[in-house]
């Protein structure tokens, strides 16, 4: 009886497991071939940079795990980043300008959500018009201009260290938190059910509209307070900030082995993606790689999970 | 009494009206008139643009001629356009343009053309055939040795340099890279670029990637960013790995965005053409070339003070890029 518990435990968590694996192998041989991949400043550099996509990803898991997609989150970003930028311009206090941000992030994902549930138009169709509608608009509106913060903004006002070290807490805090609700929540046992099956959750009195609405909401609002934790790591922003984000984000979820077609994943496991993918870059830069092989790689282990979670399902339902 | 002060109020209308129409000698031609030379930038409110009228309003001074600088408020092929329209109209005597579709720009154009109107492009070019010459601010090559010039300036005989551009498809980088790549292999030999990495034209991704060329490179001299947001990008890795000064920064850019780390020593220099003189040679040519002094096939022209320039088929080329640092930066605002 235990025994199969554990079996039944170890494959809740295989894709876990094997992620942990594969990241173990590839720093594993960086510590043989380029050992100078270990330095504390690059590596604590490297942590801060990912913290603004690990908030983000996490946002999006949700969104998935849904099985809705938000392909917007990228041009959040950058409107976010910019807005944020030119309230702190005006020197406003970056407490506020954080909930500002956020704020401004709900309100887009809220768009989104509202279009998705309210108007019943597929997620992918209106977040490709959101997306492409609001880094036109901020083209237009900023002609590639950068944003020039005073200098108290970066690193909130703390020393280097001590502002990287906030920035990769902060992002840690929101994972644990929104993994922990995962597992307790009773909005967040709803939000699976949506995505596993509509129709059955809406039978069982789950509201599935307001639910799905919901899901958008909070990646805008995760998207602004990572725009905040990015803002704060130089003392300029580009307007181009964001870009590309979406691929990242749903990369990491996918690979992370939340199910594309929704209802199943966990946020550890998008946490284990995250940081394989983040690695890949650095990792060829430090053998020496053209850098023409890293999408191909990305792509690759992309195509490796999707592959991996078809196996699975398979092998489950017969 | 009444009819004397509606009399008045109209007249004073009138004249305000008169005022304030952009183009205040549109009646018939006097033997008097000015030439009138019409400018158009890709965008009215952007700065590299108000600094080449800058120097444009100098040459319009310098030569008397009426001098018209109008332009989308952002950058709308659409809009261009419709100005050249309107200048075909007006009946100016030349039109120097900013493209920003060249497709788009080029049956207008040939309309002006057909019109007996002068046209010169400047910044970036129209169809060839559209346009009488174009004011070509910096060629490949251009740039391509300035950027190694002054990277072994900085580096000296020997050592290792890295190289950030946008994308490893983007043709006119790939365009620079050779060149930067000729010159070394013919000038500085036992300078050896190490690295290649791409940044997606993101400032933010440029940070990232400097950041681990450092690690990955600790002999690393210099970094050369080629795309104009990896500058900043890559000066901001360098301040924050406390390498300033053993990692030098050099690159393509802007002179406002990298302002700040040219001060404080992270980047050294920053390399552009002056975009001042673009202006003022955009004037000088397309005036000579509507008073008939410019032909096609010449091979050099005279720009009033900044010199001759030399002429490549119907390319006028500004020259050698300028490079910006720490100590004339101010001078610029763009």
């Amino acid at each position: 009886m235990k025994a199969s518990k554990t079996i039944k435990n170890a494959s809740r968590f295989s894709r876990e497991i094997t992620l942990g694996i594969g990241l173990l192998i590839i720093l594993a041989t960086l510590a043989v071939v380029a050992p100078g991949f270990y330095q504390a400043q690059p590596l604590l550099s490297l942590l801060t940079r990912e913290a603004p996509s690990l908030i983000v990803a996490c946002g999006m898991a949700w969104v998935i795990i849904c099985r809705q997609i938000d392909i917007s989150v990228g041009s959040q970003f950058g409107l976010c980043s910019v807005c944020a930028g030119l309230l702190a311009g005006m020197h406003w206090p970056i407490a506020l300008v954080g909930i500002c941000a956020m704020a401004l992030g709900a309100l887009l994902g809220w768009v989104n959500g509202f279009l998705v549930a309210g108007l019943r138009l597929p997620s992918i169709v209106v977040t490709l018009a959101t997306m492409v509608t609001l880094r036109e608009g901020l083209r237009w509106k900023r002609q590639g201009e950068f944003v020039t913060l005073p200098d108290t903004v970066q690193w909130f006002g703390f020393s280097q260290q001590q502002g990287q070290v906030t920035i990769i807490v902060v992002s840690l805090l929101v994972l644990i938190i929104l993994a922990v609700t995962a597992r307790h929540l009773s909005l967040a046992r709803d939000i699976y059910a949506v995505g596993s099956d509509a129709e059955a959750a809406r039978l069982a009195g789950i509201p599935a509209l307001r639910i799905t609405c919901f899901v958008f909401v909070l990646l805008g609002a995760l998207t602004g307070l990572a725009a905040i934790l990015n803002m704060a790591q130089a003392p300029q922003v580009d307007p181009k900030t964001g870009t590309g984000l979406e691929l990242k984000a749903i990369a990491a979820v996918v690979v992370g082995g939340v199910s594309i077609s929704g209802g199943r994943g966990s946020l550890w496991g998008v946490f284990l993606g995250l940081l394989l993918l983040a690695c890949i870059s650095p990792a060829l830069t430090h053998l020496h790689v053209e850098a023409y092989w890293e999408r191909a790689i990305h792509g690759g282990i992309i195509l490796i999970a999707v592959a991996g979670d078809r196996f699975k399902q398979g092998k489950e339902n017969s | 009494m009444k009819y004397l002060i509606v009399t008045a109020i109209l007249g004073m209308l009138a004249f305000a009206g008169c005022n304030k129409s952009p183009e205040p000698a549109s009646g018939p031609v006097s033997p008097a008139k000015k030439m009138t030379i019409a400018l158009m930038p890709k965008s009215k409110g952007n700065a590299y643009f108000i600094s080449c009228k800058k120097g444009a309003d100098k040459a319009a001074h310098e030569l008397n001629v009426e001098l018209i600088f109008d332009g989308p408020t952002d950058p709308d092929p659409a809009r261009q356009n419709e100005i050249i329209e309107n200048w075909i109209t007006l009946g100016v005597d030349a039109i120097a343009v900013a493209c920003e579709n060249k497709e788009g720009i080029s049956t207008a154009l040939r309309k002006a053309k057909g019109k007996g109107i002068k046209v010169i492009t400047y910044d970036s070019d129209a169809a060839t055939d559209s346009r009488d010459f174009f004011v070509n601010q910096a060629t490949a090559q251009g740039i391509g040795f300035s950027l190694m010039d002054e990277a072994a300036r900085l580096m000296g005989p020997e050592g290792e340099f890295a190289i950030i551009t946008a994308s490893l498809t983007a043709a006119n980088m790939n365009e620079w890279q050779k060149n930067i790549e000729a010159r070394r292999a013919k000038n500085y030999p036992r300078l050896k670029m190490v690295a290649l990495r791409p940044c997606d034209d993101l400032k933010d991704k440029a940070q990232s990637e400097a950041t681990a060329l450092m690690a990955a490179n600790p002999n690393l001299k210099l970094i050369m960013a080629i795309c104009s947001p990896a500058v900043p990008g890559a000066a901001e890795a360098v301040k924050q790995a406390g390498k300033t000064g053993k990692v030098k920064v050099i690159g393509l850019g802007l002179p406002n965005e990298n302002k700040k780390y040219l001060k404080e020593g992270v980047t050294e220099s920053v390399i552009l053409w002056k975009t001042e003189d673009l202006g003022y040679l955009t004037i000088y040519a397309a005036h000579s070339l509507a008073n008939g002094a410019l032909k096609a096939g010449a091979k050099t022209f005279k720009a009033g003070t900044i010199g001759d320039f030399e002429i490549q088929g119907d390319n006028i080329l500004l020259g050698k890029p300028f490079v910006f640092n720490k100590d004339n930066v101010d001078q610029f605002d763009f």
